[in-house]
């Protein structure tokens, strides 16, 4: 068994592609009920893309481990992972919010928003604001660039970490089923998310998005402090196996000997560490950058619905000129003004694809 | 009664024969300042070492079998304390002298003086050496040689040679021994030394005559490292082995661990056309990482002609020594049997809660006692024999006078360590290969008939080795790996043999109470220092506290909070999501979507 197919490969290749594909999932779901399908190239270049360059760089460090045959990327491997944990918790969030808060709109604001992202933007604007246009313009190809850039390294790296002593004949088979198990999974979520009101589909993944986020910011945060003991010990802690002297116990919040999610692929718990940020061993900066995380994010979304309220943000004054510039577009559609007078509540969404892009279609006539 | 006049001259002779040979007998006096001396014997780097009046290397003790010595020590280091003690001399009745600090003494402060005074009723190769934490591979350390007026090998050999071998470190023990138990180190791997030394210097050139035999003394001093030793071209019949005479055993190559010592006959060839190479080369593995540009072999020649060129030796592909288990002591002695007592030691290395690696004698790491063992044993009177007093760190065994006692070890670490004990030497009557596991009584090689013995012996990785020796010398003895680090780190045991005799044989001199007093440890009592109630241990010298296994408090609030911030985020985000969308964001998004409106349809 272990000659055709290598359990902790198979594990690697799952964890690292189930993260990935329930991202993308969510986001194909959401263009696809709200904008149609010629949003998503965008994200599909974003994993292509991502893909290409990381197993291009994966490569070329497997290359250089057994040409110069020295673990060149062990030293500074733990500060990639930390960096681009981050970026990804970071790029996460943000988007998370997005989602969340243009799925609120009916659906021709939506097309309309989208619509607008795309226009050639002539007005002069701050360096802020322009970056933060195009960041929306290129989020659906960012978001799965990322994501699929970090987690292709990640499996390239601890896949050449594990397959060392596996026989080249287990390889293939453990890494289709890995990669198609997490796509399965993907697939699924995307199957739900058509099926199920945008709305409710939106704030489950979202949740569950966050989870994630809130994981990797945590997994970043260990990382780093991972690379500081490795140095301090001098090599790869993680090589004393799970037991003392793989950890600093001066930092050290709990610990036990099993469930390591780097030893040997890390197996179930690998996966556990892909989703909710498990470590068998926590630091107190895991820890903290854990909670603070939520705490941040939760002071988030109650600012974001205070200001979507009033108009500003709380201990700020009201921007009282906004009120009259609307009006002033207003006039330009009837349909607009009347819409403002009312409290707004989300239509329905239908369930029926065809049926909201007819809508959209028929509004923008 | 009638006594023929010749019975008479002969039982007269017969009784003063005793009084001619004591009166041949003498006392050797030694005056020792320790002194700090800079010295650089490898060549590579100077560095301070511990001398003895402003000297090192240290002086060779050569002492005629049944001489007293008198050795008066003078601290003047200055900074640190030390102690002196004289490997493998069994010191019987003289346990107080051994040396090791926390065991029989306390330490001599910078500015006391201590005297021992000891008689060597024993023959062979031994040495000297400082017994505090590290303080002997910082140079303290010299050779001890006895001559024995009737060696069975007197005859047999010209000349004798000294050769000591030796690791040497650049940097001072205090500094490697903070690096080496610290949470930086949670694998305990040793410093690795940075040269070997020869008679503590290199390139060593012994002058030899064609055609003689020669008595070859070795001692190895080093602070860890075992040594390989071979001379080129020659055969070397070992005749001593840590004070203890052997059948000739002819071998090309020994193994000496650090504290062991060899002698063997050399007989040199009949010309003298060339010149030969020894070499000492340090066993690497006990290193745990060979670092690059260290140089572990140290070349010697035996020079035959000071003209002709000294050769380079040749590079082996293997080493392959001389198994000193296979050697049959000069005495026959017999293999003890009914034993009497067993002494259990399983070893391992493990870390403890503040995250350095310390090394376990069942369980229970070395930590010295707040009273020297010995004072304990003699100031406690009929509570002596209870193995409690003297602390739950000391891995005591209190020991019943003239039994067999059987010590077996089990060695849990994959390492090669070279075990000594104190006040006696033992047969070694098995050594298992490596790998074998714990020593099972029921099923084991059969035991030698004329068993080797020796008071240092080296066990193999994750095996076993079976000591026996009769306890016959009231004392208290440690039994310890000789790997200076292990010392450090806790692989030692203590045993305190024959106590109530002890009380009525041993009298301590003044000057070693005042030692005590001068470095303010107390010298009564148990291993606390309580003198009232000596089974209340409390405020004995301890070790770490273990590591905390799996959740503790800390980890289990911690787990929960992140559970519940991770929940309540939830929450949150699902309220947002289900709240309808404010007034503002609308009337942002239509302003958005306006600005660029002229372009969108």
């Amino acid at each position: 068994m272990v000659n055709v197919f290598s359990v902790p490969v198979f594990f690697v290749c799952f964890r690292e592609s189930l993260e990935t594909s329930i991202i993308v999932s969510v986001l194909l779901a959401f263009l696809k009920q709200t904008l149609g399908p010629e949003r998503e190239p965008r994200v599909w270049w974003g994993i292509i893309i991502g893909i290409a360059i990381s197993l291009c760089i994966g490569c070329g460090m497997i290359g250089a481990f057994y040409g110069l045959g020295k673990n060149h990327f062990s030293g500074t491997e733990d500060i990639w992972e930390g960096a681009f944990g981050l970026l990804a918790a970071l790029i996460i969030t943000a988007m998370g919010a997005a989602l969340l808060r243009v799925s609120k709109l009916q659906d021709k604001w939506r097309v309309k928003l989208a619509q607008a992202l795309e226009a050639k933007d002539n007005k002069k604007r701050s360096a802020g604001d322009r970056f933060k246009r195009w960041a929306e313009k290129y989020a659906m190809f960012l978001l799965p660039f990322i994501t699929v850039l970090r987690e292709g390294l990640e499996a390239v790296v601890f896949i050449g970490g594990v397959g060392l002593a596996t026989p080249a004949s287990a390889f293939p088979l453990a890494v289709m089923c890995g990669i198609g198990a997490g796509c399965l999974v993907g697939y699924l979520v995307y199957r739900g998310g058509n099926a199920a009101k945008l709305q409710l589909f939106l704030i489950i993944s979202t949740c569950f998005l966050y989870l994630v986020a809130a994981g990797l910011f945590s997994k970043a945060v260990w990382f780093l402090e991972n690379n500081t003991w490795n140095h301090v010990v001098g090599g790869d802690a993680a090589e004393t196996g799970a037991g003392p002297g793989s950890y600093d116990i001066r930092q050290s919040v709990w610990h036990i000997n099993f469930g390591s999610p780097l030893l040997n692929g890390g197996g179930g718990w690998g996966v556990f560490n892909s989703i909710l940020g498990w470590q068998n061993s926590a630091t107190y900066g895991s820890v903290l950058a854990y909670n603070l995380y939520w705490v941040a994010v939760i002071c988030g979304f109650l600012a974001m619905r205070y200001n979507e309220a009033k108009g500003h943000w709380s201990l700020m004054k009201p921007k009282a000129k906004r009120i009259s510039e609307s009006d002033a577009a207003s006039d330009t559609s009837s349909q607009q003004g009347e819409v403002i007078a009312e409290t707004y509540e989300p239509k329905k969404v239908s369930t029926d694809f065809d049926a909201a892009r007819s809508s959209a279609r028929q509004l923008d006539a | 009664m009638a006594l023929s006049l010749s019975n008479f001259l002969y039982s007269s002779l017969l009784l003063l024969l005793p009084f001619g040979l004591m009166a041949d007998a003498a006392t050797v006096t030694f005056d020792w300042n320790v002194t700090w001396v800079r010295a650089n014997p490898d060549g590579k780097f100077e560095r301070p070492t511990m001398g003895i009046n402003n000297q090192w290397p240290l002086p060779l003790l050569n002492i005629t079998k049944g001489d007293n010595v008198i050795i008066n020590i003078n601290n003047q280091l200055g900074n640190q304390s030390t102690s002196f003690h004289f490997h493998g001399l069994f010191m019987n009745g003289t346990t107080e002298m051994d040396g090791p600090v926390g065991a029989t003494q306390c330490g001599i402060p910078p500015g006391s003086s201590f005297t021992y005074n000891f008689t060597i009723d024993q023959p062979g190769t031994y040495w000297y050496h400082a017994h505090q934490r590290g303080r002997y591979p910082d140079g303290l350390r010299g050779p001890l040689l006895v001559n024995d007026l009737e060696s069975p090998y007197l005859g047999q050999y010209d000349e004798e040679v000294l050769l000591t071998l030796s690791d040497w470190y650049h940097d001072e023990m205090p500094e490697l021994i903070a690096k080496f138990i610290s949470v930086a180190n949670p694998t305990g791997a040793e410093p690795v030394p940075n040269s070997a030394l020869i008679n503590d210097t290199q390139n060593v050139t012994v002058s030899v005559q064609p055609g003689r035999t020669y008595l070859f003394r070795m001692v190895n001093m080093g602070a860890f490292a075992s040594q390989y030793f071979w001379i080129e071209g020659h055969t070397m019949t070992i005749v001593e082995v840590d004070g203890v005479y052997t059948e000739p055993a002819e071998a090309s190559m020994i193994y000496l661990t650090a504290a062991q010592r060899y002698s063997f006959l050399l007989t040199t060839k009949n010309e003298i056309s060339s010149n030969f190479a020894f070499v000492a080369s340090m066993d690497h593995d006990l290193f745990d990482k060979v670092p690059e540009g260290l140089n572990s072999n140290t070349t010697g020649w035996l020079v035959y002609d000071s003209n002709v060129e000294r050769p380079t030796p040749a590079l082996l592909d293997a080493f392959d020594a001389f198994d000193d288990f296979n050697l049959v002591p000069q005495d026959g002695q017999k293999l003890l049997t009914n034993v009497d007592y067993v002494m259990t030691l399983d070893m391992k290395m493990d870390n403890l809660g503040d995250g350095a690696n310390y090394a376990f004698f069942n369980d229970v790491t070395y930590v010295r006692p707040k009273v020297p063992t010995l004072y304990t044993a003699l100031s406690t009177g009929a509570s002596a024999t209870d193995v409690t007093i003297y602390g739950g760190n000391t891995n005591a065994f209190v020991l019943a006078k003239d039994e067999v006692i059987e010590i077996v070890l089990n060695n849990d670490d994959p390492g090669k360590h070279p075990f000594h004990l104190h006040g006696h030497n033992f047969q070694a009557v098995l050594r298992s290969d490596e790998d074998t596991g714990f020593y099972d009584p029921v099923n084991h090689t059969a035991f030698p008939a004329v068993p080797m013995r020796r008071d240092t012996v080296w066990v193999k990785p994750n095996g076993h080795i079976v000591l026996r020796f009769t306890s016959d010398n009231p004392g208290v003895w440690l039994f310890h790996c000789h790997i200076e680090w292990h010392v450090n780190s806790g692989l030692v045991a203590t045993i305190i043999e024959a106590p109530l005799e002890m009380q009525k044989t041993i009298s301590i001199p003044s000057d070693h109470w005042q030692v005590c007093r001068d470095s303010q440890t107390p010298y009564a009592g148990n291993a606390a220092g309580n003198t009232v109630d000596l089974l209340d241990l409390t405020g004995e010298n301890k070790s770490p506290a273990p590591l905390p296994a799996g959740f503790t408090a800390k980890g289990i609030v911690a787990l929960v909070f992140s559970i519940i911030s991770a929940l309540l985020g939830m929450v949150v985000i699902s309220w947002y999501g289900v709240a309808p969308i404010g007034t503002s964001e609308l009337q942002s998004a239509e302003k958005r979507i306006a600005e660029a409106g002229t372009e969108v349809k």
